[in-house]
């Protein structure tokens, strides 16, 4: 653990011996097989693999959006379909995934619509989410006058409208351009530290993942599986400068190795 | 985070139509003229032949002074749409008569929604039944409307249904397929992540169908309704025509069809026709208020 904040000792995510089979026409596909992970409160994991590791199978699992077809997996305490039932999680999606019928304040509503939260807290809570990721002057737009950056924004801060403890990421910014990405990448650290949230980040870019991450889990393909994990013991809070660290490079080439190696 | 305009600008409106179509319009008037006179001289020639006493020397001079003619003159069909429109709410009055088949197009509109809203949610939630019923639905707009109207009429009429409704019955016969065909695939047309965002809340399907299924198929009902107004339109004009009617367009078609009177045909058709027009521009507009959302086309 190399998070800066004290973390109790329960985890908030644990996976043993996890499995997913999909059944395919010629066969069945191993998506993930025995894979490993105790996730504390409070950590920022991310999930870095090839296509067809497997990463995002497990962020899926984690969410109860399909089902294990063996091992075990509890979240927050319970069966991922209980964390879900709880609405434990946010879940950010590749895409954005709004509602072009909504302006933004209500995109970011529309969980506590959802969620019968009383009507007068659903505004003061949306513009505050809204504010959190810089977009309180936008209330107003429709998704289509957004660029694809602060379309991303409002998912995140849709995400974080009901408070849940946990926030599930999947390539949030995988179709968004380098300079975008890196500026959201330090958004969504400072959002981390503000709300104290257990983040679960799934991505297929190795600096993305060292500059956002406490610990990075490296996942390999065919059969999709974890082939190891990397602490980052760069300091927060981290900035533009923490990717200038030889300690950055060093654990950059630390995953690559780990890729290759399942590779190989 | 930069401060950004909070005014986004819209893109600018598209350009308008009105220009091209005012283009094809003086096109269409111009290309008037030598049509009719072409279109009746032979008619005149013939009569001319025969001896009969019209007036005028010339097939080309009597061509805008037939009784029946392919194409009236110009003062023939001033005529005829003052004699057709003045007083505009008599009985016999082309306006008044496409306000009696406006009213019943709407009605069957109106029925026609309420079965296609009905008919796609059951279509979309329910595998069985949409296999079950489709090829039915289908079939059931194979049958030539024309020959269904008179039954349908009769059928209506022994269980003292009369007048107004039957047609407006017809009408939602042939109406109801585009909307429940169109609304079917509006209602399965949230992106799957908006189902699976749906599925994190633990939202009920009836928060999904009216948070995410209704308003994203809201485009696809507008457009569907536009394609049915003009179906409901012909059907109660077709219904008109071939039951017992005693107003209507399409009443006023079939009399003045016996009559050979073709300068009453042409002012009704270009009754109907502006009916049809104004028919899908209120269904525009009401799509306009409807999904304001949208970006400007």
């Amino acid at each position: 653990m190399t998070a800066s904040r004290p973390t109790s000792d329960a985890p908030i995510v644990s996976v043993r011996d996890l499995q997913m089979i999909f059944p395919t026409p010629g066969g069945q596909t191993v998506a993930l097989q025995d894979a490993n992970l105790q996730i504390m409160p409070g950590e920022f994991i991310s999930l870095i693999g090839p296509s067809g590791c497997g990463k995002t199978t497990l962020l899926r699992l984690m969410a109860d959006l399909i089902q294990p077809t063996g091992g075990e997996l509890l979240v927050n305490g319970g069966t991922p379909r209980k964390a879900r039932e709880n609405r434990a999680y946010g879940y950010v999606f590749q895409a954005p995934a709004l509602m072009e019928w909504r302006n933004v304040l209500n995109n970011v509503k529309l969980p506590l619509d959802v969620m019968n939260t009383p009507k007068a807290e659903r505004d003061s809570r949306a513009r505050e989410m809204l504010k959190l990721v810089g977009l309180e002057k936008f209330e107003r737009s429709y998704p289509w006058q957004l660029s694809g950056g602060m379309q991303q924004r409002v998912s995140i801060a849709r995400a974080l409208a009901f408070d849940p403890p946990l926030l599930f990421m999947d390539e949030p910014f995988g179709a968004l351009d380098e300079i975008t990405r890196e500026n959201l990448n330090l958004e969504l650290l400072r959002l981390w530290r503000e709300t104290g949230k257990t983040v679960v980040f799934v991505t297929h870019s190795i600096s993305e993942a060292v500059f956002l991450s406490t610990r990075v889990v490296v996942m390999t393909a065919r059969p999709g599986k974890i082939e190891g994990i990397v602490d980052i013991g760069l300091p927060h809070p981290r900035s533009d400068d923490s990717r200038e660290d030889p300690r950055f490079f060093e654990y950059a080439t630390q995953i690559r190795e780990l890729l290759k190696k399942g590779h190989s | 985070m930069t401060a950004a305009p909070a005014n986004l600008p819209r893109p600018a409106r598209r350009p308008s139509n009105l220009l091209p179509m005012l283009g094809v319009a003086l096109a269409a008037l111009l290309l008037y003229w030598p049509l009719m006179l072409w279109a009746n001289s032979g008619q005149a020639a013939r009569s001319l032949a025969s001896g009969a006493d019209l007036g005028c020397t010339t097939a080309l001079a009597c061509a805008t002074q037939l009784r029946n003619p392919v194409i009236p003159a110009p003062g023939q069909f001033a005529t005829g749409f003052t004699s057709l429109s003045v007083p505009p709410l008599a009985p016999t009055s082309a306006p008044y008569n496409a306000l009696v088949t406006g009213g019943e197009t709407l009605l069957g509109l109106a029925l026609a929604s309420v079965l296609g809203l009905v008919l796609a949610t059951l279509l979309v939630r329910s595998r069985s039944f949409e296999r079950a019923t489709l090829p039915w639905l289908v079939a059931s707009q194979t049958v030539p409307i024309v020959a269904l109207a008179p039954m349908l009429a009769v059928l209506l009429g022994q269980y003292g249904v009369q007048g107004f409704l039957p047609k407006a019955i017809i009408a939602a016969y042939i109406a109801f397929f585009p909307i429940a065909i169109g609304m079917a695939q509006g209602l399965r047309s949230p992106d799957p992540l908006q189902l699976d965002l749906m599925r994190t809340y633990r939202a009920s399907p009836a928060q999904v169908f009216g948070l995410l299924q209704v308003p994203a198929s809201l485009p696809y009902l507008f457009t569907s309704l536009k394609v049915a107004a003009t179906a409901a339109l012909v059907g109660s004009i077709v219904a008109e025509i071939s039951t017992i009617s005693f107003s209507g367009l399409g009443k006023m078609l079939a009399e003045n069809s016996r009559a050979s009177d073709t300068v009453a045909l042409w002012v009704i058709m270009i009754y109907g026709a502006a009916l049809g027009i104004v028919l899908v521009a209120l269904i525009g507009g009401l799509e306009r208020l409807v999904t304001r959302w949208r970006p400007p086309a």
